[in-house]
Order: C-alpha cells, then sequence, then structure tokens
C-alpha cells in the first residue's frame, strides 16, 4: 500500500512539473511581457535601475530554461509571488475564493450525484414505463442545454422576478466579513451549484440506469425475484452495489467538468471563486495568479482521478485479484 | 416499488426545501431591508474596481470624490473653483509660488488632526511617484506654520489648480505600504472592509469637518455590467451605471438620467515616418504619416452616423478631446461626412484611386489596421464602423481586437481606437506636447510639432486660467497651424459618450458636472449632498 501511495505521489509530482512547464511555456510565448505585467499600470513609478533589478531578478536575461527553474525554485518555497492585478501575495487572494469555490463545487457535486443516482434507478426500475421515458428525456434535453443559458434563466426566474435568491455575489450586500455566516455562504452559492451541477445530474443518471438495467437482465436477480424480493429491497440486496460502480466513477471522474463548469457560473452569478479568478488573472496577464490556479486546478482534478481508483478496488473485489492498483 | 418512488420524492421535496430554505441570519440584512433601514445605507454598482487601492498619491480620487480622503480644493458643477480643506489661497505675481492656509478643524478618521505636515508628506510622496504630471514641476513645498503651506514650482502653472482640487491629502502617521488597502483620511466616509473583486463597504466617517452625508453607509458592488442589471432589477441597487450598449432597461423604481460627458473615443494616428524609439519599439507609420491621409480621414468620417447608429443617439459628435470646456476651440469643429472634400485633399497630395478603388502613393497602398481592446463592446462598434466607412471612402482599415498589453506593443506604429476626457486642460499638453511621447499611454502616437509645443507652454505657464484658456485654444489651431483636425489632424475624434445612470426614486441628486472619462465614479462627486426623498 505504501509503495502505491508513493507511486502516486511520484505520478502527481511529475504531472504538476509538465503542466507548469507547459503552462508557463504558453504563457512566455504570449504577448504578455512579464515584467511590465509584474509592474503593471506602476510603469512610471519604476525607474530604470528598479526595472533592470526586476528583469535580474526574475531573469528575463537568461534563457528559459534557467527562468523556468527559478520560478520552480520560489514555487517550492511556498511562495506563489504577488497578484498583479490586487497587489497582495498570490496566497491571500485565492484563499477567500478558495473556500467559495469549493463550497460551490461540493454543494454541486452532492447535488448531482443524490439527484442523479435517485433518477436514474428509478428509471430502471420503470424501465419502459412513462416515468422511465420522462427521465431520460429530462436528461437528453439538459445535456444539450448550454450552462449559461440554463444560469441566466435561473438568474432570471429565482432572483429577478421571485426574488427568492440573491442575484450574485458569495455574502450578503453590505455586510462585513466577521458578520457573515456560513448559512449565508451557502444562502448564496445554491443558485450557482445549481447551475453547474444540472449537467453533472444527466450524466449520473443515464450511467446509473444503464447498469442497473443490466443488472436487473442478469440471472441473480431473477432468483432474487423468484424468492420474493422486490423493488426497493431488491435493489437494496442486489443491486445497489453493482449500479454505484458506473455513477461513483464518473461522479469523481468529473472533477476536471466540474471545475470548468464553475468557471462558467462564477461569471454568470458574479460569484468570485476561483474561476472568476482565473478569467481575471488571464485577462489582465496576472501570470503569478494564473500559474498558482492552474497548479491547483490540476491538483484537484487528479485527486478526483485518484479517488475514483480507490474506490473501484473497494466497491468491486474482482478488482483485487491482480492486486494491480496503479 | 412504490416505496421506492416514494423515498425518492421525499429525498427530492427535502433537497429543495433545503435548497430554497431562507437562513434565519440573513433574514434581516439581505434582500428584505426594510424602508427605515434602506434609507441610511445605499448600494452602488458604478462598475470598475478600482484594484490599485485608494492612495491619491499613485491616482485615487482623479475622478469622483476621493471618499475617504479630502482635497485642498474642490470643484463645484460649474466647474468653478471652492474651498475645502483650505480657507483661502494666494498665487504670487510670478506664478511659482501657491499659499494655501488650512482649516484647523480637520481631522482624520483614526482622530488625529490634520496639519501642513500632512499637506507637505502628501505633495512629496506624490513627486517621488511621478505619476501625476503636475507635480513633476512641483520643486518643493514647505510648512509655514501648522495651518499655512507654500507650494514652489519651478514654472508658472496654471493647471497646478487642478493638483490641488483633486489630491487627496494622506496622514503622514498612518501612511505606509498597505496604504492603499487600508486608507485613513480626512474625507466623508471610512473604510470598512474591502472583500476584493466582490463589494467595498464604507461607513460615515464622525470626524468628518463637513456636513455629515446623509447615508450611513454606502456598499459598491463590483459584478459583472450584466449581473448588476440584474440585482438592479431584484431591487437590491440604489445606484447602477450602464454601458450605452444596454441603456434601454425599464428597471422599476428607480429613474434614469443621461449625462453628457467628455468622455471621448477617437482613433489615434501614428504621426512620424516609420523609424524606431530608444526601446527599440516601432514608431511611426507610413500611411498616416501622410498630412493628406489624416485630413482625409477626418472628413471622410460621418460622425453623426456613429452617434445615431452605435450610441442610439446617448452621445455627441467629437471633433477634439476637450469638446465644450471652457479650453475648447470651436476653431476645432468641421463640416464632416463629406468625402468628395476628402478625396480633393488625397489627390492634390498625389494619392491615386488603385484597380480596387484603394487609394496609393508611390507604391503604398492606404491600408491600415485599427487595434481596440477586446471585450470593450462599444470600442469595438465604433471600429467597424470606421473602418466600413473608410473602406468605403477608399482607406483600407482591418480592425485587429487585442489585450492592452498587446496594443501597448503597437500603439506606437499603428491607428489605435483610444478614449480620454478630463476637467484638467493638462490632458492636452499631455496628449499633444513632444515631451510626453511615448510616456505611458500619452501621446503614443508621437505627435510633434514646435508651434504646437510652445503654445502648450505657454498655456501651462500662464498666470491666470484666462490667458491660459487662450494658449490652449491657440494650441488647436492658430490660424495656419495647430493639433486640430483643421491642423495636423494626430487624431480622427469620433464621439463624445453620455454616461448613464439609473438611481433609485427616492434618492435626490444635484447637479452634476460634464462627466470626464471614466464611466462610474464620477457620479460620487457630490455624494455627500446627496437626500433621501420619502
Amino acid at each position: 500500500m505504501a509503495r502505491y501511495v508513493l507511486i502516486k505521489i511520484a505520478r502527481l509530482v511529475s504531472l504538476l512539473f509538465v503542466v507548469s512547464l507547459l503552462t508557463f511555456l504558453l504563457v512566455s510565448f504570449s504577448p504578455i511581457d512579464p515584467v511590465r505585467a509584474y509592474i503593471g499600470a506602476d510603469m512610471l513609478l519604476i525607474s530604470p535601475e528598479q526595472r533592470a533589478a526586476i528583469e535580474a531578478y526574475w531573469g528575463l536575461d537568461q534563457s528559459l530554461v534557467t527562468q523556468y527553474t527559478k520560478w520552480l525554485g520560489s514555487i517550492l518555497s511556498g511562495d506563489f509571488g504577488t497578484s498583479l492585478i490586487y497587489r497582495i501575495p498570490v496566497a491571500e487572494v485565492i484563499a477567500d475564493r478558495f473556500f467559495s469555490s469549493i463550497l460551490l463545487m461540493t454543494m454541486a457535486w452532492i447535488c448531482s450525484g443524490v439527484i442523479g443516482l435517485i433518477l436514474g434507478s428509478l428509471a430502471a426500475m420503470k424501465k419502459g414505463t412513462w416515468i422511465d421515458r420522462l427521465i431520460r428525456g429530462y436528461c437528453s434535453v439538459l445535456l444539450s442545454t448550454p450552462g449559461f443559458w440554463l444560469g441566466l434563466l435561473l438568474l432570471l426566474t429565482f432572483s429577478v422576478w421571485l426574488g427568492i435568491f440573491p442575484t450574485g455575489l458569495s455574502a450578503p450586500i453590505g455586510v462585513t466579513s466577521d458578520e457573515i455566516t456560513f448559512a449565508d455562504r451557502i444562502y448564496h452559492a445554491i443558485l450557482p451549484a445549481i447551475t453547474l451541477s444540472i449537467i453533472g445530474i444527466a450524466n449520473v443518471c443515464l450511467h446509473t440506469r444503464e447498469k442497473l438495467v443490466e443488472v436487473l437482465m442478469t440471472p441473480y436477480i431473477a432468483q432474487a425475484r423468484a424468492n420474493g424480493y422486490d423493488g426497493f429491497t431488491l435493489l437494496k440486496r442486489h443491486g445497489i452495489r453493482n449500479m454505484l460502480l458506473p455513477a461513483v466513477s464518473v461522479q469523481f471522474a468529473s472533477f476536471g467538468e466540474l471545475f470548468g463548469g464553475a468557471i462558467l457560473a462564477e461569471q454568470i452569478f458574479s460569484y468570485p471563486g476561483l474561476g472568476q479568478a482565473v478569467v481575471d488573472a488571464g485577462l489582465e496577464g496576472d501570470v503569478p495568479l494564473f500559474l498558482a490556479i492552474v497548479l491547483i486546478s490540476t491538483c484537484f482534478v487528479f485527486v478526483g482521478n485518484w479517488i475514483a481508483d480507490l474506490l473501484y478496488v473497494l466497491l468491486d473485489p474482482r478488482m483485487r485479484k491482480g492486486r494491480n492498483m496503479s | 416499488m412504490k416505496k421506492l418512488v416514494f423515498y425518492s420524492v421525499i429525498v427530492f421535496v427535502l433537497l429543495l426545501a433545503a435548497c430554497s430554505e431562507k437562513p434565519e441570519p440573513a433574514a434581516n440584512d439581505d434582500t428584505n431591508t426594510t424602508e427605515a433601514k434602506e434609507t441610511n445605507q445605499i448600494t452602488l454598482a458604478i462598475g470598475e474596481e478600482p484594484e490599485q487601492g485608494f492612495d491619491p498619491t499613485t491616482g485615487w480620487g482623479r475622478y469622483g470624490s476621493p471618499l475617504f480622503q479630502s482635497t485642498l480644493l474642490s470643484e463645484n458643477a460649474d466647474l468653478e473653483v471652492t474651498l475645502d480643506l483650505a480657507t483661502d489661497y494666494q498665487v504670487s505675481t510670478d506664478g511659482k509660488k501657491w499659499t494655501v492656509m488650512l482649516r484647523d478643524d480637520a481631522v482624520f478618521s483614526d482622530g488625529e488632526p490634520l496639519t501642513a505636515d500632512d499637506v507637505v508628506f502628501t505633495y512629496e510622496t506624490a513627486k517621488q511617484a511621478q505619476s501625476v504630471v503636475d507635480v513633476a514641476n512641483l520643486e518643493k513645498v514647505e510648512k509655514n506654520s501648522e495651518h499655512e503651506v507654500s507650494f514652489y514650482l519651478k514654472e508658472p502653472q496654471s493647471t497646478f489648480i487642478h493638483t490641488l482640487q483633486t489630491l487627496g491629502i494622506v496622514p503622514e502617521h498612518a501612511y505606509d505600504s498597505n496604504y492603499a488597502e487600508k486608507p485613513v483620511g480626512s474625507g466623508p466616509y471610512k473604510i470598512v472592509e474591502w472583500r476584493k473583486g466582490e463589494q467595498l463597504i464604507v461607513e460615515r466617517n464622525p470626524h468628518y469637518y463637513g456636513e455629515q452625508p446623509a447615508f450611513e453607509q454606502l456598499t459598491f458592488l463590483f459584478m459583472g455590467e450584466d449581473q448588476a442589471i440584474a440585482a438592479a432589477k431584484a431591487g437590491e441597487v440604489d445606484v447602477l451605471s450602464v454601458p450605452i450598449t444596454s441603456a434601454d432597461q425599464s428597471i422599476d423604481g428607480m429613474n434614469r438620467i443621461s449625462l453628457e460627458s467628455v468622455d471621448n473615443r477617437g482613433v489615434m494616428l501614428p504621426y512620424p515616418e516609420p523609424t524606431t524609439n530608444e526601446e527599440e519599439e516601432k514608431v511611426g507609420n507610413a500611411v498616416t504619416s501622410s498630412l493628406a491621409i489624416r485630413q482625409a480621414m477626418n472628413y471622410a468620417v460621418n460622425r453623426e452616423e456613429m452617434v445615431d447608429g452605435v450610441l442610439n443617439g446617448e452621445g455627441t459628435v467629437a471633433f477634439s478631446s476637450v469638446d465644450g470646456l471652457p479650453w475648447g476651440s470651436d476653431k476645432a469643429v468641421i463640416e464632416d461626412n463629406n468625402q468628395a472634400k476628402a478625396e480633393q485633399i488625397l489627390k492634390d497630395a498625389g494619392w491615386e484611386r488603385g484597380d480596387d478603388h484603394i487609394f496609393e502613393k508611390d507604391g503604398q497602398r492606404a491600408s491600415l489596421p485599427l487595434y481596440y481592446p477586446s471585450g470593450d463592446q462599444m470600442r469595438q462598434s465604433l471600429s467597424m464602423v470606421f473602418a466600413d466607412q473608410m473602406n468605403d471612402f477608399g482607406i483600407e482599415i482591418t480592425t485587429k481586437s487585442s489585450s492592452w498589453n498587446e496594443i501597448e506593443t503597437q500603439m506606437h506604429a499603428n491607428p489605435v481606437m483610444m478614449g480620454w476626457g478630463s476637467h484638467n486642460p493638462i490632458e492636452l499638453y499631455s496628449l499633444y506636447h513632444s515631451s510626453m511621447q511615448g510616456i505611458d499611454y500619452y501621446n503614443a502616437n508621437y505627435y510633434h510639432n514646435e508651434k504646437v509645443d510652445s503654445y502648450l507652454d505657454q498655456a501651462l505657464n500662464a498666470k491666470t486660467e484666462n490667458e491660459a484658456n487662450e494658449y490652449w485654444k491657440l494650441a488647436q489651431w492658430d490660424g495656419s497651424t495647430g493639433l486640430s483636425a483643421v491642423g495636423d489632424a494626430p487624431w480622427v475624434w469620433l464621439v463624445n459618450l453620455n454616461h448613464i445612470y439609473y438611481i433609485n426614486d427616492h434618492i435626490e441628486m444635484d447637479d452634476q458636472k460634464v462627466q470626464p472619462h471614466g464611466h462610474g465614479w464620477p457620479i460620487t462627486d457630490f455624494i455627500t449632498e446627496w437626500q433621501w426623498q420619502d
């Protein structure tokens, strides 16, 4: 097991290395002059000597290889640099936004998992009936709905028209940080989370349905039915474990989409999270902030996939046979 | 089987209930604010976040109210000089020494008194920052007594009064590297919290020497334009600025106001022949270095069509960067949409139409890119319309959408859709004086005319504002040369944009100034005088 964990960590590290290198290269090929970007609007406040000092500090007079190793060195020492947009350490910019984004994604993720599972099982158990057709139709419509359009629709309906939810932001208007409760944060994350989970629901639901339909055709289910089991009991005793597999793998493998979707949802609802920060960073050439968020999101997606692997092993005894766990 | 359906429904309903239940703690300070509470705090969504923070010495507060700080002098709606921190001021006969007397009851929001030391400190800090042109001419600033300061200028400078009107005073004892984030000042409001990327909360400064403003708390929201409009429709916003592109909202309980401005847009044309500057950047352009091309563009363009088509009538045609200001020259106005005249100008200068109807001269086609910042709908539309009009006329223009970073590297050698507009005539100096070539975005097209330079110098060094205004006007056109379209035509000024706001019916604002560049913050200019009317 220890060896397995070590291998995984080695993989993550190598992945981060490659991603950071690629990002770094892309950024270096972009028309953004890093010093200009670093100094930003203070171009005039900087004397030529200072500029030269900064260039030397970044090693811009050296080769790309040297530059990259320097940047890597400061990252490894835990220094993500200073955000160019906000003039404060990147870590500070990310801290609060990280919480907002994680809250949003967690809510969306749980929502899509639970509802997707329920709807999927329901459709499979009632295969061929109007319920099944309704759920499948609903999923197909959702899958082909553009997320931003749906978000705007929710915004117009629930915030502007009905006034049930706030129109945006991650906290009530005009209330200071120490007065904001966790409930406030959740309340403000609901609409973006629904927007974000809608697509996920359809994915999990359809996968679950397919698998359960398959399971329900197996001989042991026929046996169980003959023994008088029916409905929910049957599902509980013989169906759940088998049908959870695809659902779980889809759920955890969807971390990447989750992050991508969050960028969109945060834009629609002016919800200040990592997604919005990465868009701002990209548009304004805030290189340090951009790289930091890229690394965080890479870790996030990697861990998601890793958990999916692990759960597979836990849920499916057949996977353990070869002890082939990486 | 029935059980499963039943359970699912239960779970689903529970989930929905969990999602839609309004948390208790938020109930009394959220959307359901009572009228009584609403009257002493208002919410504003007026655009861009001042991401650099609130330090006047690096430029905060140049437009609108500095909120947290106060200035020595101020300006009323008719652009007349009024007193603020100053009780009086005098200018020496040679125009080089300005003496300002300070009030003795001004206190910073932390309770410390504001004295001459703070004024000296503020101006010295700004001078070191070298970000504000006006302070470059300041030789030294000296304290005569606790409540009297003298400014010594290297050269007489008529526009120095604008510096006194816009530079907020910072406290010497509480100024450090975090000042921009946590400002302390003597202004009507003090900062409570700035949640970056989300909102800025300020409250009344109890130590403010002036009349206390009517509103206890102001909250500035930083959200996208569409979200801000949605929030206003949901009744969460009291003051909203909208771009002209979405100026036809109908929002219950809000009045729409449209303010005229000098917030202008125009095409900046590189002036010299192609060369490079000290930083090895490309400067100048083979096509736009031709006077005939620059003038032809100014005469051929149809500005009225842009005001009607792109701005939906919410603006005015622009012939200069200072239309309608006391130092604007009526001689800069020309009869545009005159293709015949434009063609004549080109033909006289030896340009001829090629087979494809585009003008050529000595093998050089009149073909140009036009850069505009991506994501700015207004500039994009203006660029497209301008390109269409010019292509029809015979000058080929290809629009290019770029980041500001990219534009900064291209703007000395290619036309760019730019915007300016200020209450300070120094902007004319910054845009057209040869000493300002390539500094920041000023004079980025490297315009240079000795005669104009000398008029600009004389305007700047004039002792009175009236005398200065005469020279500002001469710089634009003196009968034989000038920086306006009838002269060297280094720009094709197109339009002045109106600024459109939606304001809660209950909020009463007095007259506003002609709005400067930068939609949003200028509305806060007289925020201390806003009243709530039931």
